[in-house]
């Protein structure tokens, strides 16, 4: 990462799209919108000092929206470039609300409310696709429930879980839990603040509020205005201390999950949604298992899924090694549903194929290892740059040609081709990298054929 | 004719291309749509089968 | 050593990083602190120093101020030293009388809550640095010539598609194949999946596109029996036929292949009614016997086991794709697969899959537990949907076995020192982000040498492995950063080859000088990762810009706090 965005023949447009490609092969014309950041880039030294300082709390897009960042924001700590960008939907000052605290903040003076989009245009001999993939929305399986039982979490929200620098800084904290956590805090807060109130009243009748309370539900200060202001303040007290003790007392019995449940093939293998394998998902739910396990280790876990397929080097290897250290096991099947069960543990159902049974097993989190899709934006792009797709909205390629678009000197790598693990999407891109140099070393080649 | 390419998405495989290319000496533009590069893996935590840190 | 009648004059720059350190730490002690150091001649601080303003400070410094080593106390090497080096140079210092000291990482960081503490260690580090600088010597980057020229050893698929890449890029590639021909094991197969071309026509058509290339030059039944050298020089024998050839190369890729494992002893294989997958293309390359009525296919023979723990990757593949050819020929034929895991991963091998099950191939899971039984005519399995065995009548049994590495990988591994796995595949340099290099620069890799793939996985490394081996081509020469091992005391050194045994980057070897056996570092190999250097009991090695002296003074000045 940090060698992209140092080297000195890579000129890094982040915040950028393409809006547009005009040409051929070795003459490509490219349209490239650079959205504003309202910040300007030579002069931000990613200091972080605005993003202290701005009052507006937003849900951290990185972190899945478990966590919470500025209006004011680097996208993540160690980012590149580490220029920080304000959210112009979420900005007072840009939403015409008085506030300009970061610019006042901005001991480089980089902060630019007036800066515009930029438009620019750029000449290129050919281009590689690497767009990516989008995680599939396990909202549209409805016997997952994954909207309503908060401890259904999906592969990646529990990476950013399982992340040191993440939300929960690498505990398994349950997404329920965290809510109540949460609760308490904001009620604490209500509970001081009339508390306060509260202590004004005592101090001037010298008595505390109960006993005063006491008195006046016993009807001994009838028509005095002010102590009837004072009763009404106490009742709203209780109204809020009340639920927070026995939030209090339950967040008391709250353990990290130690229980966990992997559902494989959420959206993939499904000819609801995805008919593919995506590919990497069997691997990535053993890999947070093992890592679940190395942050807690009374932790067990249990992957359901078809088939596992650790097809790739090393990959069976680790899968065993999961099983016989980690207290991973693997059950065969695709889970029927997910329903909610007390204290919020989700219940999974699921047919023991072995035992020829159905089942019903309760864990403290489930986790959902969601398909490969393509990004959102894949038709426009693929539209834009004249490319053709695949049934299934990926990048269409050859088996022979597997960097080769349909259009000569626009290549593919990566999930934006098909799903694949990293070394291959590491590899592809080596591959597309060689094809786009034959395009602008050898312009006098460009006729042959163009099989690989 | 030019002998720039463009690379559009600064993840795993738009970083690896792109830095490929440039080492080659040709210049790269790198689209990232998002403020920062580093794509999904950077969202990871760690990588199997090593466990090493994910970039 | 540095000359020791040379007037140190060192200029230290100490940066807030906005509040990161400035907000946590005590600047003006830390200022004041620095300017008392030995050789200190000049001390600023800056609200960033790795801003433009910054960066004019240091050059100013240095210029005005006479300073012959900048110390700048701020953030991480890993980001910002390049630049602090860069601008060093650009005013005429040599870039390595330069050192960092990072006061806010692991310093400002993580004492936020502790200024004077935090002050303290980050007086520590200063001293620390400005002890190490001044005993800083000027190193000039190390560079060294290219031949533009690629060995590739192995002519199958992948081999073919790297060594025609290379050649398009207008490189010369000398293609090395074992066999009488090219093709590799393609020359086994019948047809491939997905697409379901025949095998030949494949080969046919990148036979046809090499001899056609005037740049590349294969050679047949022959073998790589003899590499020297490093990368961007390599000295290579192939013994041909006619004789040994003595060929220059700047890159070389191993792209040898694997090899399908004959499973003697397991299932009753005999060949005959007994197969393995790569013996089933070639009967139905011939056409299968039409009183081939029922097939039955076992998978993970030979693999996923105590012996060979790894999953094939591709043997699934292969059988759902023989399969479906099988009923082509025959089309009453019953054939069912038994399988523990179908790792019919990725869109096109699902796709193959579904097709199969609707072209009338039939699945039964197994366990390893309890493994089906191959018996005559039949072959017995627990069907654990069901819960019970059932007979299978079987006229041709297929074992699924998996691709093992070649047998002269080891040889190929001694001869270009570089690694093979547990399983005896090539080991790359980082199994995720550097699939196709080796740790060794200027070696790269590809293909199922590497571990299984299918045609389009070895065509994209192919490729791929070619891209990285174009680098140092198209360069033509290799800049190496000079923090590298040296022999700094040759006498001390008694050739024992502890290090070069060591050496992850097979930087090292032993030659035979006037005075000896003695080390000799290959300079553009070296990545000064420093392990010949700790290893060596004679304390001959050293490594630029982190000798004993450098750090004693290091330890010295920490100690003295």
């Amino acid at each position: 990462m940090l060698d992209v965005g140092r080297h000195p023949n890579i000129e890094l447009l982040a915040y950028s799209e393409v809006e547009g490609l005009k040409g051929t092969a070795g003459e490509f014309t490219i349209t490239v919108r650079k959205k504003t950041r309202y910040v300007e880039e030579d002069k931000c030294t990613g200091c972080g000092a605005c993003a202290e300082k701005c009052p507006t709390v937003v849900p951290d897009a990185f972190n899945e929206g478990l966590g919470e960042r500025k209006a004011i924001y680097s996208y993540f700590a160690q980012g590149i470039p580490s220029t920080h960008t304000i959210d112009a939907d979420h900005c007072r000052q840009l939403n015409g609300k008085k506030c300009g605290i970061c610019a006042k903040t901005c001991q480089a003076d980089a902060i630019n409310f007036d800066k515009k989009d930029q438009v620019i245009e750029l000449d290129v001999g050919a281009v590689i696709i690497a767009a990516g993939y989008d995680v599939f929305d396990p909202s549209q399986i409805p016997e997952y429930h994954y909207t309503e039982i908060p401890n259904v979490v999906t592969a990646i929200e529990f990476e950013r879980l399982l992340s040191a620098s993440g939300p929960t800084e690498g505990h398994l904290d349950r997404p329920s839990d965290r809510a109540v956590l949460k609760e308490i805090a904001s009620l604490e807060k209500q509970a001081k603040k009339s508390q306060k109130t509260l202590a004004r009243f005592e101090e001037k009748y010298n008595e505390s509020s109960a006993s005063f309370y006491d008195k006046f539900q016993g009807g001994q200060y009838e028509g005095d205005e002010d102590r009837q202001k004072w009763a009404d303040k106490y009742a709203a007290h209780l109204a809020i201390v009340e639920p927070l003790e026995s939030l209090q007392k339950k967040a008391e019995g709250f353990t990290v999950a130690r229980r966990l449940a992997f559902i494989q093939c959420v959206g993939s293998r499904d000819f609801r949604f995805y008919p593919f394998c995506s590919g990497y998902c069997c691997m990535h739910s053993i890999k947070e298992a093992i890592i679940a396990h190395e942050h807690e280790p009374e932790t067990a876990s249990v992957i359901f899924g078809m088939d596992i397929r650790a097809v790739g080097k090393g990959f069976e290897e680790y899968k065993i090694r999961g099983g016989n250290d980690s207290n991973v096991s693997y059950v065969r099947g695709r889970v029927a549903e997910i329903s909610a069960g007390p204290d919020d543990n989700p219940v999974v159902t699921f047919e023991d194929t072995r035992e020829r049974k159905v089942k019903n097993q309760a864990f403290d989190l489930v986790v959902l290892a969601t398909a490969c899709a393509p990004i959102k934006g894949m038709a426009a792009l693929a539209e834009t740059l004249g490319v053709a797709l695949d049934p299934y909205g990926f990048i269409k390629t050859s088996p022979l040609s597997p960097v080769d678009t349909e259009t000569p000197g626009i290549f593919v790598c990566g999930c934006a081709e098909s799903p694949m693990d990293v070394p291959e999407s590491v590899a592809q891109a080596s591959s597309a990298a060689e094809r786009a140099a034959e395009v602008v070393f050898q312009p006098e080649m460009k006729e042959e054929k163009a099989v690989a | 004719m030019s002998k720039d390419v463009l690379v559009i998405g600064g993840g795993i495989a738009g970083m690896q291309a792109s830095l490929d290319l440039a080492d080659m000496g040709i210049k790269v533009y790198l689209v990232e749509k998002l403020p920062s590069i580093g794509g999904k893996m950077a969202q990871l935590d760690k990588t199997f089968p090593t466990n090493d840190c994910a970039i | 050593m540095p000359d020791q009648n040379e007037d140190i004059r060192i200029g230290v720059f100490i940066c807030h990083c906005g509040s990161n350190i400035a907000g946590y730490l005590d600047m003006e002690a830390l200022e004041e602190f620095a300017k008392k150091l030995p050789h200190v001649t000049f001390v600023q601080r800056n609200l960033y120093t790795c801003s433009e303003g910054g960066i004019n400070e240091i050059k100013k410094g240095i210029q005005e101020q006479d300073l012959n080593r900048v110390v700048v106390a701020s953030c991480t090497p890993r980001t910002h030293e390049p630049l602090f080096r860069s601008s060093c140079g650009e005013v005429g210092l040599n870039p390595y009388l330069f050192e960092m000291v990072n006061i806010r990482d692991q310093c400002s960081w993580v004492h936020m809550k502790d200024t004077e503490q935090g002050t303290a260690k980050a007086k520590d580090l200063i001293r620390m640095g400005v002890a190490k600088a001044a005993l800083l010597e000027p190193q000039e980057p190390i560079i060294s010539e290219v031949t533009t020229r690629a060995l590739v050893i192995g002519g199958g698929i992948a081999g073919m598609t790297a060594a025609l890449a290379i050649a398009r890029r207008g490189y010369e590639v000398v293609l090395v194949e074992r066999e009488a021909s090219l093709g590799g094991m393609l020359n086994a197969l019948n047809q491939v999946g997905p697409t379901m071309m025949e095998a030949s026509d494949l080969v046919q058509e990148k036979v046809k596109a090499i001899s056609e290339h005037s740049r590349i030059t294969v050679f047949t039944q022959a073998q790589v029996t003899e590499v020297q050298g490093f990368i961007g020089k390599y000295h290579a024998d192939i013994e041909t036929e006619s004789g040994v050839k003595k060929i220059d190369v700047g890159v070389v890729i191993v792209a040898t292949g694997g090899r399908a494992l004959v499973p003697e002893g397991l299932y009753g294989y005999d060949g005959k009614r007994v197969v393995n997958q790569l013996e089933l293309e070639s009967l139905l390359k011939g056409g299968l016997r039409p009183d081939v009525q029922n097939v039955v296919m076992i998978q993970c023979v030979g693999s996923r086991n105590k012996e060979r723990p790894y999953c094939s990757r591709i043997c699934c593949q292969t059988a759902v794709k023989n399969a479906m050819l099988v009923r082509e020929q025959n089309p009453e034929a019953r054939v069912c697969i038994l399988y523990r895991d179908m790792q019919m991963y990725g869109v096109e091998n699902e796709e193959m899959f579904r097709d199969s099950k609707k072209k009338g191939v039939r699945y039964i899971n197994y366990t390893p537990e309890e493994p089906p039984r191959v018996e005559d005519g039949k072959v017995q399995v627990y069907h654990a949907l069901l819960g019970r065995h059932m007979d299978l009548p079987a006229d041709l049994v297929v074992l699924s076995t998996p691709l093992v590495s070649h047998e002269d990988a080891e040889t190929t591994s001694q001869l270009l020192r570089v690694p093979i796995d547990e399983n005896g595949f090539f080991l790359e340099g980082h199994v995720k982000l550097k699939p196709l290099d080796f740790a060794t620069d200027g070696v790269f890799l590809c293909g199922s040498a590497r571990f299984p793939s299918n045609i389009r996985e070895a065509v994209a490394q192919g490729l791929g492995a070619a891209s990285r081996a174009s680098i140092p081509l198209s360069k033509g020469s290799v800049e190496v950063e000079p923090i590298i091992s040296v022999l700094a005391d040759e006498d001390a050194c008694r050739g024992c080859g502890l290090c070069v045994a060591l050496c992850p980057y097979g930087a090292l070897e032993i030659q035979q000088t006037e005075k000896g056996r003695k080390v000799h570092v290959i300079d553009v190999a070296c990545k000064g990762c420093g392990v010949c250097a700790a290893t060596c009991y004679q304390h001959a090695l050293s490594i630029n810009s982190f000798t004993d002296q450098q750090i004693g003074a290091q330890v010295d000045a920490f100690l003295a706090g």
